[in-house]
């Protein structure tokens, strides 16, 4: 499902974030990023969403090769996965359900479908009675599930999120996991990065560990196995 | 681990239902981009403005042109003939040129002046008239001054007619009135060119207006364009609703620019009246009509179109997630 080959990433001026990195993540499995800050975890998921390209390396999503996509291709490899971005939020000027809705639209879906998808996917998060409501008042953990509802509203293969708990309570924290969790179930192919690896070890899912530009399987790695130890 | 179910993936839309949503999403930008100019009320109200002006301008200049045009083509005593004949020419010669002259479809009236009135009249006009007194003989011949029809007035019909005039025996010499004519002919071919240059030059500054506004525009929404693209947004389905702005801009523009060309005809009506009705008594100033009007309007909206379309194109694919 997603293939990460030989793949080397460097910014123009800075040094190796990734390199020589490979890993595969198969259809149906979700999986736990996580290292240092500064390991290159978001940079990871820039590269499957096509915002970065890889400087060496071969990346395939469900088996085709989307390493020198052209730029024109690109809008719809993204409709096939959803993405949960920090830097990316709810645009502001719209209410709940048209920032939702905003994926359907843009693929062309009919009113009926996007009332009917966007209500069954703001009921997921638990937040269908603010459909009507402005972003702005909703609290933090409230705009991280509207993003999450966006994500997964045109219900894409894959579901790619950095830090989707970043500055949450840990209750808060934990629903959210556990709504990935839900995804995955049903097949979503999920991908998290995060550095809390309190609650991520609890999920008891795959968790890969960026470490020096390289994926480890963190299993194998005795830093969260002294972690898994103490808990 | 891995589990081999599948998700079930959201049914694509089929072609109608995708076509039926692309109306709707032009509709949908056409009346966003109408609110967002509204919610921007001042900034909106000043590029108008700009925009209304730089046409209204040239607009004015052209209806005056065609104006001036239309004055000129029923002035009378433009395009006449004169016809000097030789000086030894006998009374009945005279009169059976008159005749033949008379004759002619394309001449209206002969008007006859003899070898003594002609004098006379230099004489009284002229402060070196008595310079003539020292001559035994009138110097001056006898003429006739031809009217042509109004559609005869015409460069080449007119050297026509002389040449054939030329030809009689007793005419000496032929001199055509039509220097007049032609100089207007230049005048007026210069002010067209000069109207349509500065029309040109505005038309850019409408272009570079719309595009900077858009510019301006695209600028403040570089993150909801972000967000857009990260999830799977074409870059058509973003340059929409500011095309829409800038078509928005063009055609309110062009309807202010036509309402600025209206008023200011309407305050200039009574004054040109006034003095195009000292050479020409039935002149009614003409104002743009309805298809002129439309043309205004239409070119503005193009302009804005390709404006606001020079802006998206250069700033939305340069905008990326990142
Ligand atoms: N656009 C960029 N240009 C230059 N360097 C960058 C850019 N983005 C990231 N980097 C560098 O790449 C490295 C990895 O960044 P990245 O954001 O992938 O780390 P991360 O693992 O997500 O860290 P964090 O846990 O703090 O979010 C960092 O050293 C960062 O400085
Ligand atoms: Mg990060």
């Amino acid at each position: 499902m997603i293939e990460l080959q030989n793949i080397t990433k460097r910014y123009p001026e800075n040094r190796d974030v990734l390199s020589r990195l490979n890993l595969t993540i198969e259809q149906g499995e979700m999986a736990f990023l996580t290292g240092p800050s500064g390991a290159g975890k978001s940079t990871m998921l820039k590269l499957i969403a096509a915002i970065e390209r890889p400087t060496r390396g071969q990346i395939f999503i469900n088996n085709k090769n989307i390493t020198h996509i052209p730029k024109r291709k690109i809008p719809a490899l993204r409709r096939h996965m959803g993405v949960v971005f920090q830097a990316h939020h709810l645009l502001y000027d719209r209410n709940i359900f048209d920032n939702v809705s905003l994926p359907l639209q843009i693929a062309g879906y009919s009113q009926v479908d996007i009332r009917r998808r966007v209500r069954a996917a703001l009921d997921k998060v638990a937040l269908l009675h603010k459909e009507q409501v402005m972003p702005i008042t909703l609290s933090g953990g409230e705009q991280q599930r509207v993003g999450i509802a966006r994500a997964v509203v045109n219900k894409p293969a894959i579901l790619l999120a950095d830090e989707p708990t970043g500055n949450l309570d840990p209750d808060l924290s934990a629903e959210i996991m556990q709504l990935f969790a839900a995804f995955n179930q049903v097949g979503v192919t999920v991908l998290v990065a995060s550095h809390d690896l309190d609650l991520i070890s609890r999920m008891h899912k795959r968790i890969v560990r960026i470490h020096n530009g390289q994926c480890v399987d963190a299993q194998d790695t005795h830093v969260l196995h002294n972690y898994e130890v103490v808990k | 681990m891995a589990k081999a179910k599948r998700p079930q993936p959201l049914a694509k839309p089929n072609l109608v239902t995708r076509l039926r949503a692309y109306g709707r999403d032009h509709l949908r930008s056409l009346v966003f981009s109408l609110g967002k100019l509204y919610r921007q009320r001042f900034a909106t109200t000043l590029t108008l403005l700009m925009i209304a002006v730089a046409l209204a301008l040239p607009a004015c200049l052209y209806v005056l042109l065609n104006n001036l045009q239309v004055v000129t083509q029923n002035w009378d005593n433009a395009g006449q003939i004169t016809l000097f004949l030789k000086v030894d020419s006998s009374d009945a010669a005279i009169q059976e040129l008159r005749n033949r002259f008379a004759d002619y479809p394309e001449i209206e009236t002969v008007e006859y002046v003899p070898a003594e009135d002609a004098l006379k009249e230099f004489r009284d006009r002229n402060e070196f008239g008595q310079l003539l007194d020292g001559l035994d003989d009138n110097p001056l011949p006898p003429t006739l001054i031809l009217t042509p029809i109004t559609a005869a007035k015409q460069t080449s019909k007119l050297n026509q007619l002389a040449t054939d005039f030329r030809s009689y025996s007793n005419v000496d010499y032929v001199q055509l009135d039509m220097q007049w004519l032609q100089r207007l002919h230049a005048i007026t071919n210069t002010v067209r060119r000069a109207i349509t240059v500065i029309s040109m030059m505005l038309a850019i500054s409408v272009l570079l207006v719309v595009g900077n506004s858009i510019r301006l525009d695209i600028e403040n929404r570089r993150e909801e364009i972000e967000v857009t693209k990260l999830i799977g947004a074409t870059d058509r389905f973003i340059r929409r609703p500011f095309l829409y702005g800038g078509m928005w801009y063009g055609l309110i523009g062009g309807v202010l620019a036509l309402l600025l060309v209206l008023l200011a005809l309407l305050a200039i009506k009574r004054p040109i009246q006034e003095l195009v009705g000292l050479y020409n008594s039935d002149f009614q100033l003409m104002f743009p009509s309805f298809r002129q009007s439309l043309g205004l309007v239409a070119s503005s909206i193009g302009l804005g179109l390709f404006g606001s379309w020079l802006a998206v194109s250069r700033h939305i694919a340069k905008i990326e997630p990142s």
